[in-house]
């Protein structure tokens, strides 16, 4: 009996030993080299835009450029929750789908960095009339072009024309005027500020970060920051959170407990007057209330500081290992066209813009309102997560919402944020 | 046992050449299991440890890193508190959820006439997807939702919270919809367990004048020892990874409140795509269930001898 058993072990022993050799010697973790090459007119697009009406969009312009080009693209929705997590995976596999949808800045970066994107610079040679500044952020640091850059939206404080004209308010220019507005709406028994940073959407919070340090500090110091070129602990940044502190009192009690999408319906409903957000919040506006929303400018604080703004800038990325580079630069190349870009902008949802100058924005005031905002700023950022990693963000959320429900710590805060984000920075 | 009496039968059966040798079926009943196994599940797990010896974020090669993120854990006050707030978890999810379903089973085990109907009903939030169950709760728990609502409707307004986003409450409001689930799933065990208890038992206790309390105490607790250990086991390990409730209700916030080991680990390599660390936390939760289950069933086959 007992020899019987024994011997059992010993071979699940032998095996598991093998197994341990095998697993240390060819890891997962191994990067093998790229494998046959794969002939033929087909590239994968690899999309995270995975909403319904987004993925259908995707569809179409996949269907448009499929009909007028010799190259097929062969689409591939990954729910968004998953992309995020997968797509170091898929970059760095020995045959991984060709072309992403992804943001530009810093993250496009870190890749390239790695070699694992394809340079897109001949793409680039039909997209002259991009703003430079959207070229500088398709630039890597070694200078050459790594992401073909389709539509930008902007973050904006909204409110209802409606409301503001019942509570005799107009479009606060400055800090001391934003104040005054808040305690106007907080007398007439409304929520001034709403926030929206509770169960999943804490990193909405960051948006009030990033904005009062742009103001005060301005963009170069914000990036630096976050590139960890200057500490959370810095004089600078405590300003961020005194300035913050003046207008805490008027944001919602329940800010850190509702989802930013139950904020943009107390918007809607009344109950808080001004909502600092991304146009993306208007997807889920009903057609008619979306005539009466409008945005200003997030207040000037330092007159000397100049103005930055928001602008998360969505796009395309290719990996370095494709087969087909050719297919996927006439991809890209197409869709940096105002045709392509023109059917995007119509068939989605209609508050972003269009990356190409000459693709018709949509019409309607608000996104005119928005481009020549972002037209006339001095400097464009992305957002927190973009211009730095999800690893920060997540380091900013634990921060921020404690910052904001407890106010008085913010010394212990600040000190336990910059050694969270050291530990970010060292691993990255 | 049987394996002796083989070993006692086989060579007196006929055989043509050499010692007696297994039949090839059963080298590949046996092989075949074990290699589907070693590399779905040895192999990853292997790896795992190896990943958490090195310093990975995903794209750049791995860099070798010996313990270092064994140190680092050692000094992360946010593993510190998921550490807490998992074993508070697996005291409070675990405790209740087998005093509960024992509780249940007891009260369901008669058969009456509809009795499937309230076994049906309390097994339902098994069926459910936790993430739907999720949602659900995440709207009891608004502000403005119904519990907050009930509070103030019976005058217990002072009583009211942001359950979720106040991290004295988001922990144990986290707590509820897991047991809610967890309940009918033991409660199916045990009474699994108890239709397995010989009626006799009951009858002879019964003429020995036991009270209703004295059956219980001596003749269901005992008798249910095999079924423990089940429970036990699966207890430990649903609430070591009861990681969906928490991470779709507040993701571990605010600021780690409600971070267990699973959520961080998750967070950690998939989120931060740190994956050195985050294997390292994996080997930690792994090290921990191991160590809980087998000394808990050392003890329990120690007793049974």
């Amino acid at each position: 009996m007992s020899s019987y058993t024994v011997s059992r072990r010993g071979l699940l022993a032998g095996a598991g030993a093998v197994g341990a050799a095998a697993a240390l010697s060819g890891c997962a973790t191994a990067t093998a080299p790229a494998g046959s090459t794969q002939q033929g007119g087909a590239v994968t697009l690899q999309s995270d835009l995975s909403s319904p009406l987004a993925e259908q969009a995707m569809q179409s312009l996949v269907a448009a450029y499929s009909k007028q080009s010799k190259y097929t693209v062969k689409l591939n929705t990954v729910a968004a929750t998953t992309y995020q997590p997968l797509l170091p995976t898929y970059l760095t596999s020995a045959n991984p789908p060709d072309i992403y949808t992804w943001y530009a800045g810093n993250d496009a970066d870190h890749y390239s960095s790695q070699g694992l994107l394809l340079d897109v610079s001949s793409a680039w040679k039909t997209m002259d009339n991009y703003q430079p500044a959207l070229k500088t952020l398709s630039t890597d640091a070694a200078g050459k072009q790594i992401f073909v850059p389709t539509d930008y939206y902007w973050w904006g404080v909204f409110y209802r024309k409606s409301q503001f004209a019942k509570w005799g308010l107009g479009e606060p220019k400055t800090w001391s005027d934003f104040v005054n507005a808040c305690a106007t709406i907080k007398a007439k028994g409304a929520i001034p500020i709403g926030l929206g940073a509770g169960t999943g959407t804490a990193w909405v919070a960051a948006a009030w970060f990033d904005y009062l340090n742009i103001r005060l500090n301005g963009a170069d110091f914000h990036r630096d920051l976050l590139q960890g070129k200057h500490s959370f602990t810095d004089p600078k940044v405590v300003d961020v959170f005194t300035t913050w502190k003046q207008v805490l009192p008027y944001f919602d009690p329940n800010g850190t407990a509702v989802s930013w999408q139950e904020a943009s319906n107390q918007l809607l409903n009344g109950k808080c007057g001004m909502l600092l957000t991304g146009t993306f919040f208007a997807d889920a506006v009903p057609k008619g209330s979306i005539d009466d929303l409008d945005f200003f400018k997030f207040p000037v604080i330092d007159p000397s500081v100049p103005d930055a703004e928001e602008a998360p800038t969505d796009g395309l990325f290719a990996s370095s290992k494709t087969h087909n580079a050719a297919a996927v630069l006439d991809f890209m190349t197409w869709m940096a066209t105002p045709t392509a870009q023109n059917l995007w902008t119509a068939t989605s949802s209609g508050t972003v813009i269009p990356a190409n100058p000459q693709a018709t924005a949509p019409s309607s005031a608000l996104v005119q309102k928005g481009k020549s905002m972002l037209a006339e700023a001095a400097q464009l950022t992305q957002f927190f997560n973009r211009d730095s990693t999800d690893a920060l963000q997540n380091t900013a959320n634990t921060a921020l919402i404690d910052f904001i429900q407890n106010p008085g710590k913010l010394s212990s805060i600040l000190t336990t944020w910059q050694s969270q984000a050291e530990q970010v920075w060292k691993t990255a | 046992m049987t394996a002796a009496l083989r070993a006692a039968v086989r060579p007196r059966r006929p055989h043509r050449r050499g010692p007696s040798r297994p039949s090839p079926l059963i080298i590949g009943f046996v092989l075949i299991p074990l290699l589907v196994e070693a590399v779905s599940v040895f192999w990853p797990a292997i790896q795992g440890f190896y990943i958490s010896l090195t310093h990975w974020n995903g794209v750049n090669p791995p860099t070798f890193a010996g313990l270092a993120n064994y140190r680092q854990m050692a000094g992360d006050p946010v593993f510190r508190k998921a550490l807490e707030d998992t074993a508070l978890w697996l005291v409070l999810f675990g405790g209740l959820s087998a005093a509960g379903g024992l509780g249940a089973a007891l009260f369901l085990q008669r058969e009456r006439r509809g009795i499937a109907i309230y076994r049906a009903a309390l097994f339902l939030p098994v069926v459910f997807s936790l993430t739907a169950t999720a949602l659900m709760w995440q709207t009891l728990y608004q502000p403005n939702g119904v519990l907050n609502g009930v509070l103030s409707a019976v005058g217990l307004g002072g009583w009211q919270h942001a359950w979720l986003a106040n991290p004295s409450t988001a922990l144990y409001a986290q707590i509820v919809p897991a047991l809610w689930r967890e309940i009918g799933y033991v409660m199916v065990l045990y009474l699994a367990g108890l239709k397995g208890i010989d009626p006799a038992l009951y009858e002879a206790a019964k003429v020995d004048g036991a009270s209703a309390w004295q059956q219980f105490r001596n003749v269901t607790l005992p008798q249910l020892r095999s079924v423990n250990a089940v429970v036990v086991s699966v207890i430990i390990i649903d609430s070591l990874r009861s990681f969906d409730v928490v991470w779709s209700l507040t993701q571990g916030g605010p600021y780690n409140s409600s971070q267990l080991l699973s959520t961080y680990m998750y967070q950690t390599a998939f989120v931060n795509t740190d994956f050195g660390y985050g294997c390292a936390l994996a080997v930690a939760i792994f090290v921990l269930a191991f160590g809980v289950i087998v000394s808990y069933l050392v003890r329990a086959f120690k007793e049974s001898d």
